[in-house]
């Protein structure tokens, strides 16, 4: 949907940007998605750039070197941290320069020789400590939030066209088609949502790839939540559709499609601006909750979900576990809150109303 | 008529109140419709409150059942029973109780969910409850004592032992009754092979184990029965002195509606402990009350066990809630099997354990291992090459789980059958970790090259990578070190942790590629015919030449999950199967675990050596603290609450007075 800025967008724009606290928390958010974007530059186990006999490696993006790429006598993939400790104790030419934090979501890095949440320490760059199997938990908290914020962002997207196309549909043409699907919407909406999923999600073959199952799990939940969107469309359709501007795209022969998409959609979209980040907020949510009850992501995919599961069961022996798995999750959903509520104020066409 | 769907049902209807968006033309309908499923499910809530006149009676069944098998069920007198033979009792054998013990108490405990029904038999009884109210509480004919291995007298007074006729003559215990005051008889064991191999009760493995391994019951008087087996084994009494009775006043309403009319009563019991109706309460708490007058109290075996009035089992279905509920005091005794519990939640330094108010115990045992490990499903592609399932052995670090997770208190399972004493293998040791011997494996079966990711391919394209699926949500991490260190081998391991029921299920369909899984051993012998036998991997698995059946079918719910069919491990385990005298027996199976090692399918895993406990200080145990064959320390009911301690105890913790450290190592059984 392209859409010019016309005067009346403008000027919402100007009033997003005017409340300060939801301004910020967009900007914020925009921030986490972009850093996480690039999630492989500041948190991995991959050097950023190896200097190795006057050679260059930039291992992060690219295939996997072997150790004997380094001079090492194994085959699999290089231990970049070991060998830069050896270089350097060693007083060698090659160098290497390791991310911020130099710890892959996935690897159990033991400092103490057994398995287990050790607490956060800047000395050994976990600076949020370990989990229960000695993994860098600020790596997995930030591979975790880009899964969930890419998954809700997708899921936003697909279940609002979704309920945009279909909302909009039964709101134009009314009569028998809004009937019938109105009926098979309410049948569908009261399918126990959670209990879908782990049905469905305990049926999928586990032969395909992680990528390939958090697609199918997205595709699950977007099939159990698209009907909500399609009431608020269909009445601001039925709206919309009885006024002037509507009959007059008509007389001049405008299409269906086009009086939908073009005409009367750019004047519902207020209505769907302000939902879009409790929607986020939900599916957030929903696959946190999912990961915690052991049906969402497979592991050992790094989840928030996964964490506060952990967290909850060592709350006295790791509290920081929690901590930092609660207050990530309290944060990031904080800040869409905040986006949220900015947006609803900068679309309402009360300037003084009793929400602010 | 499916006989769960009230219940299922009426969890439906609780769905839909909670919905508000019910449309006003469907509301009247549906809550006609809720009210009369709610009406039904009242019926179906309590125990069964049939009329008189709909209940059935099995007596005829059950006589036309005696009459059709003549050959299995005798009638004898006691002038039959053969000359000259030897009754042994075990009464040389050592007290299990300790003298010390108390009577009197009420002792907690907890359960991870409400037990499904209270039958003991039939679907859903064999859960994690079935102990409490069978295998600790339920006394057989004669027990095996779990320091010395020989059999102590329980049900039986005295038995005899005759190989020849593959009999065991029993005298019973006159003394012994039903909880319910109904004396146990002849009688009694005659119905148990009548009610085991009914359809009534929907259990396949009880009506095919007591329809095929055992061959007769005579009675020779209310008190006297000798019981058969088919075919001729080394200690083949093992199946017979193991048996216990079935009250045979109480299933006189078996029927097609057993699993319903039995679902919520107690079946008297030959133990010391009943339920009581007004004890269960659903999905909350559930309270085992001690007989006052209970026929074996006295007996050498039974005396100074059983020592509680009370035994509550509270539902926490949370284990970290469990263990706070545990340090509160709320429940007495609390196990400490993972390294987790044992070093971090209640370490050593802990205050209550350094004040003396919590004892730590670990304590060695002598069991049959648990098969924990690797199960390869070798009708899969890639499985079913030997070359591959030896690299994947080698692979796998169980150094660094044993070592790193388990913190080096756990051993490597060798064999596929640990802790058998002689039986077990003696020096054959399991592969261990060896980059360099896997990828040379690995290239032999084609994996030679690495892809983009350092996992291997072959010459056709395919990943090196195999699904690692367990029904243990516990041991997830595991499985998530083994995954990461078998990529410097250039496997990928895809972990995939199922909740139990689909984990097993998975297993049991022969649906997954590598399971991490344990089969729960026990018994003098492994057995094999189970596990590795083509019966139990395919339908005709071989042609007569022994050559593969090119139109063999993968064989479902067996416990043969890698579907192994090997020809020679066949015969090997006919031989296992057939053998008669005990030297024969034990070296089959030293022949076989070579085979299976050669093989390669079966990754043995860890095996935990012991098992620690923790308990508050007014709980008390025997000097050894536990018997050598223990699975549970709870097992064997040897411990005893005392009063006065605990009143020590807890105004000892107001005052914050101390009383000495209790950790302790009970390692007479240790294996070294």
């Amino acid at each position: 949907m392209m859409i010019t800025l016309n005067p009346q967008t403008q000027k919402k724009l100007r009033r997003f940007k005017a409340i300060k606290r939801g301004y910020y928390s967009f900007l914020l958010i925009c921030l986490i998605l972009v850093l996480t974007t690039f999630a492989e530059l500041l948190i991995n186990s991959r050097a950023l750039l190896v200097s190795y006999e006057g050679e260059w490696f930039f291992p992060t993006y690219t295939q996997y070197h072997p150790g004997t790429d380094f001079g090492e006598d194994y085959a699999y993939e290089t231990r970049y941290r070991a060998l830069n400790a050896r270089w350097q104790a060693e007083g060698s030419e090659n160098w290497m320069l390791m991310p911020l934090v130099p710890y892959s979501p996935y690897e159990n890095d033991s400092a103490n020789g057994v398995f287990k949440p050790t607490a956060p320490s800047a000395a050994q760059q976990h600076y949020l400590g370990t989990d229960s199997t000695s993994r860098d938990i600020l790596a997995r908290l930030f591979y975790g939030i880009r899964i969930a914020l890419l998954f809700a962002l997708a899921f936003m997207v697909v279940v609002y066209l979704i309920g945009i196309s279909i909302g909009c549909a039964m709101g134009f043409f009314g009569g028998v088609f809004d009937l019938v699907f109105q009926r098979l919407i309410e049948i569908w909406s009261n399918i126990p949502f959670l209990y879908m999923v782990i049905i469905v999600f305990s049926v999928i073959p586990n032969t395909l790839s992680i990528a390939a199952r958090i697609g199918i799990l997205l595709l699950v939940m977007v099939l159990f939540s698209w009907t909500s969107m399609t009431y608020y469309m269909r009445t601001e359709t039925y709206k919309e559709k009885a006024r002037d501007y509507v009959a007059a795209a008509r007389i001049i022969g405008a299409s269906n499609f086009r009086i939908i998409f073009k005409h009367i959609l750019p004047n519902v979209l207020s209505t769907l601006v302000t939902f879009m980040p409790f929607t986020i907020i939900g599916a957030i949510s929903s696959i946190t909750a999912l990961d915690y009850l052991g049906f969402g992501l497979p592991p050992p995919t790094p989840s928030l979900g996964e964490l506060l599961k952990q967290g909850t069961a060592t709350l006295r022996t790791a509290p920081w576990i929690v901590m930092s798995s609660f207050g990530t999750l309290v944060v990031i959903l904080t800040l869409v809150t905040f986006i949220g509520e900015a947006v609803r104020e900068s679309f309402d066409p009360k300037k003084f109303t009793v929400y602010r | 008529m499916n006989l769960s769907t009230p219940r299922n049902l009426r969890f439906i209807v609780k769905e839909k109140n909670m919905k508000t968006r019910v449309l006003q033309s469907v509301l009247p309908v549906f809550l006609g419709v809720a009210a009369l499923l709610l009406s039904a499910c009242s019926n179906d809530n309590g125990k069964a409150t049939e009329s008189a006149e709909s209940a059935p009676d099995v007596t005829a069944e059950m006589q036309a059942f005696y009459d059709d098998n003549p050959e299995f069920f005798s009638f004898k007198t006691p002038a039959d029973l053969p000359a000259g033979l030897v009754w042994e009792n075990g009464q040389h054998l050592p007290d299990l109780g300790s003298p010390e013990a108390k009577k009197g108490g009420t002792f907690s405990y907890y359960l991870n969910d409400f037990p499904r029904t209270l039958r003991r038999v039939g679907p859903d009884a064999n859960g994690p409850f079935r102990g409490w109210i069978n295998d600790f509480m339920i006394p057989s004919l004669a027990n095996r004592h779990p320091n010395e291995g020989e059999y102590y007298s329980a049900l039986a007074a005295e038995w005899s032992i005759s190989p020849e006729d593959r009999t065991v003559y029993f005298k019973l215990d006159q003394a012994a009754t039903w909880s319910d005051g109904v004396p146990i008889t002849a009688d009694d064991y005659m119905f148990m092979f009548f009610f085991y191999r009914s359809p009534h009760i929907v259990a396949p493995w009880y009506n095919n184990w007591y329809g095929t391994q055992y061959s007769n019951i005579t009675k020779y008087d209310d008190y006297t029965i000798s019981m058969t087996i088919p075919k001729s084994k080394p200690h083949f009494e093992d199946s017979l002195v193991g048996l216990s009775p079935i009250p045979k006043h109480f299933f006189k309403e078996l029927g097609v509606d057993y699993v319903d009319r039995y679902q919520w009563r107690f079946v008297p019991t030959p133990g010391a402990y009943i339920i009581r109706d007004e004890d269960i309460k659903k999905g909350r708490s559930i309270t085992l009350t001690r007989l006052d007058n209970w026929w074996a109290k006295d007996k050498k075996f039974f005396r100074n066990r059983f020592n509680v009035d009370k035994i509550r089992l509270n539902v926490i279905r949370d284990a970290a809630k469990a263990f706070e509920a545990y340090k509160r005091g709320d429940i007495d005794l609390f196990r400490l099997n993972t390294p987790e519990l044992w070093y971090e939640k209640l370490p050593d330094s802990d205050e209550d354990v350094q004040k003396g108010y919590i004892s730590k115990d670990t304590f060695y045992t002598d069991i049959p291992r648990p098969t924990y490990g690797l199960w390869m499903n070798t009708n899969k592609p890639l499985l079913d090459n030997k070359n591959v399932r030896v690299g994947i052995h080698h692979a796998l670090n169980w150094t660094l789980v044993i070592d790193k997770f388990f913190r080096g208190d756990f051993r490597r399972m060798q064999t596929s059958a640990d802790g058998f004493g002689p039986a077990t293998h003696p020096t054959l040791k399991a592969r261990t970790f060896d980059i360099d011997k896997a990828v040379s494996a690995f290239a032999k079966s084609g994996f030679t090259e690495r892809g983009a990711d350092g996992i291997l391919v072959n010459a056709q394209g395919d990943r090196l990578s195999f699904t690692l699926s367990t029904p243990y949500g516990r041991y997830g991490d595991i499985l998530t070190i083994l995954k990461e260190e078998a990529i410097k081998a250039g496997l990928e391991l895809r972990v995939e942790v199922l909740d139990a029921t689909a984990g097993f299920k998975k297993a049991n369909e022969k649906k997954h590629d590598i399971q991490f899984t344990a089969l729960n051993v026990g018994g003098r012998y492994p057995r094999y015919w189970e596990t590795y036998h083509s019966d139990n991997a395919y339908d005709q698995a071989f042609l007569a030449d022994g050559s593969i059946n090119p139109e063999r079918k993968i064989k479902v719910q067996t416990n043969n999950i890698e579907a192994l069919a090997d020809w020679d491990i066949d015969q090997l385990i006919n031989r296992y199967r057939a053998a008669v005298t005990e030297e024969e027996l034990v070296a089959t199976a030293h022949k076989l675990e070579e085979a299976l090692y050669e093989h390669a399918s079966f990754v043995p895993g860890f095996v935990q050596g012991y098992e620690r406990s923790s308990h508050w200080r007014w709980l008390k145990f025997p000097d050894d603290f536990d018997v050598k064959e223990s699975h549970y320390v709870y097992e064997g009911q040897l411990f005893w609450l005392d009063d006065s301690a605990k009143k020590e105890t807890k105004s000892a913790m107001k005052a914050g007075e101390k009383f000495p450290v209790n950790i302790n190592v009970h390692d007479k059984y240790k294996v070294q």
